[in-house]
């Protein structure tokens, strides 16, 4: 018979809510918990942290990923995939396809993009959230300038321009 | 509606959860409005919290459940009992686990 596991106070079943924000996850453990979600069907929501995606994605701005549901991600789509090498989530738009692999890029990365295969895609961004405000620019119509842009690496020259006559009338709008 | 836990119910994990064991603990995200919303509430269960878990198949009873623990736990049985009872209550009146019909 095999030995029974002694249930002391330190044993006892227990059951805890903790605020997601407040578990300590690493990268692989917060893709596993992806994983898991996504392949229910279901769209997930978290903390995005970093400034490679900046100005559309922020540090601390609320993403949503939605499941592809076999869709295959389109150009300028914002996809999260599983990086290659430290199998650590990463946020990054789709600058080009080919032969079934997608060129990623971080849209405020300068230096030289990812290829992820399909199978490292855990779903593609549906929703961002900056101070409990929707934002949309950077996943309408306009991904495929961005993507565009990105890939000759012309988005910030190009872009930075614009964005600062375009911000302030955004925000004057939301308020 | 009774939520507490008996002992001749059967439980299940509900449909609108997903869980996960990350580094050794069960992680409960609730699909509240179809959305897994790492930022909002997450549940978490210890090792012992897992082995009860793990016995939720949606075929045995709590009774039958109680059974295996007491087998595989070195512990008086009115505690284990307690703390079965205890956990499953709390986790159907979190829409964690449901009854099954």
């Amino acid at each position: 018979m095999d030995a029974q596991t002694r249930i002391d106070k330190q044993t006892r079943p227990e059951f805890s809510v903790t605020k997601g924000s407040d578990l300590p996850l690493s990268g692989r453990s917060l893709v596993a918990i992806l994983r898991a979600v996504l392949e229910k069907g279901a769209p997930a929501r978290f903390q995005a942290k970093g400034f490679s995606m900046s100005p559309f994605i922020k540090n601390n701005d609320l993403v949503t990923i939605s499941p592809l549901k076999g869709k295959r991600p389109g150009l300028g789509e914002i996809i999260a995939f599983v990086h290659g090498e430290t199998d650590g989530l990463c946020v990054h738009r789709v600058v080009r396809r080919k032969d079934g692999l997608y060129v990623t890029k971080g849209d405020n990365i300068s230096d030289t993009a990812e290829v992820v295969p399909r199978e490292n895609i855990l779903g593609s961004v549906s929703r961002v959230e900056r101070e409990r405000k929707e934002v949309f620019l950077g996943l309408g119509p306009e991904r495929y300038l961005i993507a565009f842009l990105g890939r000759r690496h012309l988005l910030f020259p190009f872009f930075l321009p614009i964005w600062r006559v375009v911000r302030p009338i955004i925000r004057r709008t939301a308020d | 509606m009774d939520l507490d836990a008996k002992l001749d119910a059967v439980y299940v994990p509900s449909e609108d959860i997903v869980a996960r064991t990350i580094e050794g603990e069960l992680i409960i995200v609730p699909l509240a409005a179809g959305i897994g919303d790492l930022e909002d509430e997450l549940f978490t269960l210890n090792e012992t919290g897992k082995a009860i878990w793990d016995s939720l198949d949606g075929k045995r009873t709590l009774r039958e459940v109680l059974e295996e623990l007491l087998s595989e736990f070195e512990a008086p049985e009115g505690e284990i009992e307690e703390d079965l009872i205890g956990l499953v209550t709390e986790l159907v009146r979190r829409r964690i686990l449901v009854a099954v019909p």
